[in-house]
Order: structure tokens, then C-alpha cells, then sequence
């Protein structure tokens, strides 16, 4: 009798031509222009020290943190009472809102963004209702600031919000929380101290992929904050493409890439569901 | 009771009216957009003063347009292939391999998708600029590959581990060669996860923007691209005649997506 293994080899010639693609077309290309940074104009770390020295990059630092911060904030204020209702509704409204979560991460991004552009533009609607209903009397500035962007990403980020955390609240069985409701907790105490805390892995892990996604987010910022409010994704573009400065942009690059696996290493070591061990 | 909708009682009215407005909020945009395209304002005056469709007449009237749709068609179907067939592959590996490493080697399959793209798309940026891949459909194809990939490779070994190997091992034993046995057998069981992995690689490909800027030149460029450069320009109406097809063609894959689904659990 022949063994699996033999029979079929070990299998790793398959996976062959995806690790080829990937080593030559992702990891060299990587690693190149990560070096790139402590060679270019000269071998040192003067590009990283130019970048945490100077208060023009600072400003770039502090958009992207902020606009970060507070479109996780506000997609999980907004997310949460949405994926509980989605978890509890009745199945036709549920499935209606579910459809309409769908439709808008499917539509093109660039679309998503032109909406946004075009709705909040000085003469655009969301200035003319507001007007009309004499909230303001001057259009409010709402792009190429922070504040259209933070529209457009909390826009863009909300199904990656609303979708794990839906499947989280889901997965809590309501028995606990009819337990609380008998020892006499009100709802707002069930609320804070049951089912927050209980859906709370989700809530952070789903925070933190929502976080770490608008930091490296680039095509939203650069249309909607314009090029005064530059976040961190625009300036390695910008490095490269106008000032072709390798040695910049790929410090620029690092800096991120460092933030984005340091998060990730979090989510994985926190929030990963342990499975059965 | 938190959890049981019918006696949630007021907070029920809450929540419904947060649904409500959120599903507004993600809806109106769109449907926004397809109003504009039909409407006669230059200026994109809501409520338009008049219907029309002379953005779409503009649209289809400039080769550029059309060009760009085609390149993004051509390359988003050599993506799809592409990204199948290698992600197809890499599966049987993951799924049903034998070596060591196996783990490791699906997070390294994973990275691209997690990395910021901008970070891939300057580094491809620099490689293709020494290879003269920059403005070319294979630099294109190889940059969409690349991140297309990880979610081939998410939906196929899905499909894989529900299906049962030992099918594909009576197959063999009743006579098929392993290669009969995979070709005959295990494709036609996972084809449910192949189409969506197609659609999927294909979609992605197809809206990609940020790695397309990068490698696009003046004479070949994605729809994605087409819109960005006018969308830096001006706000165009025919962006919205543009983008109301786009939407059009994402539901529609959605509607095919759901139908597979559907033939999926029959």
C-alpha cells in the first residue's frame, strides 16, 4: 500500500510558481527599496533622521494618526449598534441592509470618492440643505481638509467594521444574556457589562484592521484632503513620483511598513480566536 | 433579551432607526451619482433641471474612455486566469501537501493583501522602472497578480478543505491517475469556489487604482486611472456616467455571486 505522501510527493512543487511570482515581483522589489532608504543619496540614516526632525513631517505623522484615530472611532461608535441590530433583526430587513453593506465595499472606490467630492463641495448639497435649513449661512470648507477625509474613509471603512463584528455578536449566546436580565441587571447594565465586554475581541480586533487600513490609505486622502493635508501614504508617493527621492520615500515606506506589521503582530498575539489546543 | 429582537422593546426603535440611517447614508451617495449621470447640470446641480443623456453620448463618443474600459477588460481577464491557475495550485499545496512549513507558507501567500498597497506599488514601481515593465500590459498583469492572488488563495482553499479527499482517493483507487483523478474529480467538486475566486481576482483587478497610477503611462492606462487623472482635473458629469456603469457591473457580479451561492447550498 502506497502512502499519500509518496503518491502525490509532498506537494510543495505546487505552490512553486505563486512563491516564485511573489519573491520577484513582491519580497526583492520590497526589501530593495527598503534598503534604499540607508543608501540613497548616501549610505546612513540621514533620510529617517530628516524625516523625524523636520515639523513639515511631523504635520504628515499627525494627519495620518489623526485621521486614523478618529474614523476608528467613529466607524465602531457607528458600527456596533448596527452589526448587534444585524445579528438580532428579522431576516428580510436584515438581509435588505445586508445587501445595501455589500453594494457600497463592491462599488468602485474611486466612484465612492467622487460621490463624496461632488456631495461636499462648496456648492454642493450637503452645504445647500444645511443652508436651507438655516443652519449655516456661509458653505462650510468640507474638502481638501480633514474633515472630508475623515467622511470619505469612516464611508469606505464601515463594512470591514460592520461585517467580523456581525459574526461576533452572533456568536454570543443570548442564554448569558438572559441570565443578567434575571439576576436583575437593567438593560443598560446588560448592555455595558455584558454584551460590550463579550463582543469586545471583536470590537478591538475589527478596530485595529480598520486603523491600520486608513493608515496606509492613499487614494481618499489625496482627493478629498488635497495637498496641504498630506497623510503618509501620499508623501512616499510623492517622494517618489515628483521629487524622485528613493532614498525619502523608501524611509518614508519603512516607517509604515514597521507600523503596520507592529499592529498586526498585536492583533495576531490579542484578538486571534485560539483554536482548540 | 439583548439578543432577542421582540423584547428589546424601545431600544428596538433605536436600533432600527441607526440601521436605517446608516443604510441611508451608504446608499444615497450612490444613487446620487446615477442621478447626476441622467441629470443636465454641468455644475452637478442636485436636483438636476433636466434629464439627459448626453454624458453617456460623451463617454462612449471618446476613444480614451473606451480604450481605458478595454485595457482594464483585457487585463482584468489575464488576471483572472492567471490568478486562478497559480492560486489554484498553491492550494492543492496548502490544503493537501504534505511538507513542512505549510502554515508559514499561507501567511507569506497572505502579505500582499495586508500590506499597504502603496508600499507594493512604489516598490514595483522602481523594479519595473530597471525591467522597462513601466506602461506595459505585463506590468499591469504582474502588479494586479500579485494582489489579487491572496484572495484566490483565501476562496480556493476554502473550497478545498470542504471537500473530501478521500473522493478524489476512491477516484484513484476505481483506476484514475492522481492527474485524472484532481482534473476529473476534485475540480468539478470545487468549481463553486473557482468561479468566485475568478470573479473575485477579476473585480480586483478591474477597480484597482493605487498600483495602476504607478504603472500607467499616457498611452496605456486602466479605467481607474482614466477617472483619477479627470477626477484631479474636474468633476465632470461624465465621471458619473462612468461611475453608474461601474455600479452597474458590480451589481451585476453580485447577482452572479449570489446565484453561485445559491447553486452552492442546493
Amino acid at each position: 500500500m502506497f502512502s499519500a505522501a509518496t503518491r502525490r510527493g509532498s506537494g510543495l512543487g505546487f505552490a512553486m510558481p505563486a512563491i516564485l511570482l511573489l519573491a520577484a515581483f513582491f519580497v526583492i522589489p520590497v526589501v530593495f527599496l527598503l534598503t534604499r532608504s540607508v543608501t540613497e543619496p548616501q549610505l546612513g540614516l540621514q533620510n529617517y533622521a530628516a524625516l523625524v526632525g523636520s515639523t513639515t513631517y511631523a504635520k504628515v505623522f499627525f494627519n495620518t494618526f489623526l485621521v486614523a484615530g478618529v474614523v476608528t472611532l467613529v466607524t465602531v461608535l457607528i458600527a456596533f449598534p448596527v452589526a448587534w441590530a444585524l445579528a438580532i433583526m428579522p431576516g428580510r430587513w436584515a438581509s435588505v441592509v445586508f445587501a445595501i453593506i455589500l453594494l457600497s465595499m463592491w462599488t468602485n472606490l474611486l466612484a465612492r470618492t467622487y460621490a463624496w467630492m461632488v456631495l461636499l463641495q462648496q456648492t454642493g448639497l450637503i452645504n445647500r440643505m444645511l443652508k436651507a435649513i438655516g443652519l449655516i449661512d456661509q458653505p462650510l470648507q468640507l474638502t481638501n481638509n480633514l474633515i472630508g477625509v475623515t467622511i470619505g474613509m469612516v464611508y469606505i471603512m464601515l463594512p470591514f467594521m460592520i461585517l467580523p463584528l456581525m459574526g461576533v455578536i452572533k456568536k454570543i449566546d443570548p442564554a448569558i444574556l438572559q441570565a443578567a436580565a434575571l439576576c436583575g441587571a437593567t438593560k443598560w447594565q446588560a448592555l455595558t457589562r455584558v454584551l460590550v465586554p463579550l463582543a469586545a475581541p471583536g470590537i478591538a480586533s475589527g478596530a485595529l484592521m480598520v486603523f491600520v487600513m486608513s493608515l496606509g490609505y492613499y487614494v481618499t486622502p489625496s482627493l478629498l484632503g488635497g495637498t496641504a493635508n498630506m497623510m503618509l501614504a501620499e508623501l512616499i508617493a510623492q517622494q517618489v513620483q515628483s521629487l524622485v527621492n528613493w532614498g525619502m520615500g523608501g524611509a518614508a515606506a519603512f516607517l509604515l511598513l514597521l507600523v503596520t506589521l507592529g499592529l498586526y503582530a498585536v492583533q495576531l498575539r490579542f484578538f486571534e480566536p485560539k483554536e482548540g489546543r | 433579551m439583548l439578543l432577542d429582537f421582540h423584547k428589546l422593546g424601545a431600544w428596538r426603535w433605536v436600533l432600527t432607526a441607526i440601521c436605517a440611517v446608516m443604510s441611508l447614508f451608504l446608499l444615497l451617495p450612490i444613487l446620487f451619482i446615477v442621478a447626476l449621470s441622467f441629470g443636465s447640470s454641468r455644475w452637478l446641480i442636485f436636483p438636476p433641471p433636466g434629464w439627459t443623456l448626453k454624458w453617456y453620448e460623451e463617454l462612449f463618443a471618446d476613444p480614451r474612455w473606451i480604450g481605458a474600459a478595454l485595457t482594464s477588460a483585457k487585463i482584468g481577464v489575464i488576471v483572472m486566469v492567471i490568478s486562478v491557475v497559480l492560486g489554484l495550485l498553491a492550494s492543492l499545496a496548502l490544503v493537501r501537501g504534505t511538507f513542512r512549513g505549510r502554515a508559514v507558507l499561507r501567511a507569506f501567500f497572505l502579505t500582499p493583501m495586508v500590506l499597504p498597497v502603496v508600499i507594493v506599488a512604489v516598490a514595483l514601481y522602481a523594479a519595473f522602472l530597471r525591467l522597462g515593465l513601466n506602461g506595459t500590459l505585463p506590468g499591469f498583469v504582474i502588479a494586479h497578480v500579485i494582489v489579487a492572488l491572496p484572495f484566490a488563495i483565501i476562496t480556493i482553499t476554502g473550497a478545498l478543505e470542504t471537500f473530501d479527499p478521500a473522493i478524489e482517493d476512491a477516484a484513484i483507487l476505481c483506476g484514475a491517475s492522481p492527474w485524472e483523478a484532481r482534473l476529473r474529480v476534485t475540480l468539478p467538486g470545487i468549481r463553486h469556489g473557482l468561479f468566485s475566486a475568478a470573479i473575485f481576482s477579476f473585480l480586483i483587478s478591474w477597480d484597482e487604482v493605487v498600483l495602476a497610477i504607478f504603472m500607467a503611462s499616457p498611452t496605456l492606462q486602466t479605467l481607474p486611472v482614466k477617472v483619477w487623472t479627470t477626477l484631479r482635473q474636474d468633476l465632470t458629469p461624465v465621471i458619473a456616467a462612468a461611475s453608474t456603469l461601474l455600479v452597474a457591473l458590480t451589481v451585476l457580479l453580485m447577482i452572479a455571486a449570489a446565484v453561485l451561492r445559491k447553486g452552492k447550498s442546493e
